[in-house]
């Protein structure tokens, strides 16, 4: 799955500890998913979705290899 | 949905003030005659006698309290929350929970197969402990790891 976050995180201009405090989960976390090491939870995709004020599927995108 | 068996962060401090000293006694392995004492058991197997259920047996009770406080330590060195602990992190204690239990198994498979008598003993003495020691290890080593990548923001 690939994910939007630092683009979304650039145009708010915040930075990886400001989203982590809003999100309530550790920097480390928002690294991870940057990095597509980590899928986050509906919750904390719902989170996101919220702070930066947009649709979800904006954020998150399938790929072809997650229907494999 | 919070439910998840942990205990708060503190009580990881507080673990590791009981383990250290208590692993450090138990090394030392020295029994106080002060600490004989007459015990109830709940099942005996007397050298060259007979096996029965429920009875007293004279025992030095010292390294049944060392056990018993390294064995609770260390599960709230183990399962005490991390100070940041989130889904990530919860997802990391498990694959590290899983990892533990299969790198246990295995060294007591080998030594199953390769270790015997009186020395087997000894395996199955450690084993009673290793499968959280080995957690611990792997579970701080990636946390570890973790923070030391995230460090640098780009």
């Amino acid at each position: 799955m690939k994910n939007s976050i630092k683009v979304e995180r650039a145009k708010k201009n915040i930075t990886q500890a400001d989203l982590a405090k809003l999100a309530k989960v550790s920097r480390q976390t928002i690294n991870a998913m940057e990095l597509g090491k980590y899928v986050p939870s509906t919750v904390l995709s719902l989170r996101l979705s919220q702070i930066f004020e947009v649709e979800i599927s904006q954020i998150f995108t399938l790929e072809e290899s997650d229907w494999s | 949905m919070k439910l998840n068996y942990l205990f708060p962060n503190k009580y990881k401090k507080v673990g590791w003030l009981i383990l250290i000293p208590s692993v450090i006694t138990l090394i030392l392995e020295f029994e106080p005659n002060s600490l004989d004492f007459n015990v109830p058991a709940i099942f005996i197997d007397e050298l060259f006698g007979d096996k029965h259920f429920f009875g007293i047996v004279k025992n030095n009770i010292l390294n049944e309290i060392l056990g018993a406080l390294i064995l609770l330590s260390s599960l709230l060195v183990a399962f005490s929350k991390e100070e940041s602990e989130d889904e990530y992190i919860s997802k990391i204690r498990l694959e590290s929970l899983v990892w533990a239990v299969y790198f246990n198994y295995a060294v007591l498979l080998i030594s199953f197969l390769f270790i015997f008598d009186i020395a087997f003993l000894w395996v199955m003495i450690f084993n009673m402990f290793t499968v959280l020691l080995f957690f611990m290890i792997r579970f701080n080593w990636q946390i570890s790891k973790l923070k030391k990548s995230a460090r640098y923001e780009e």
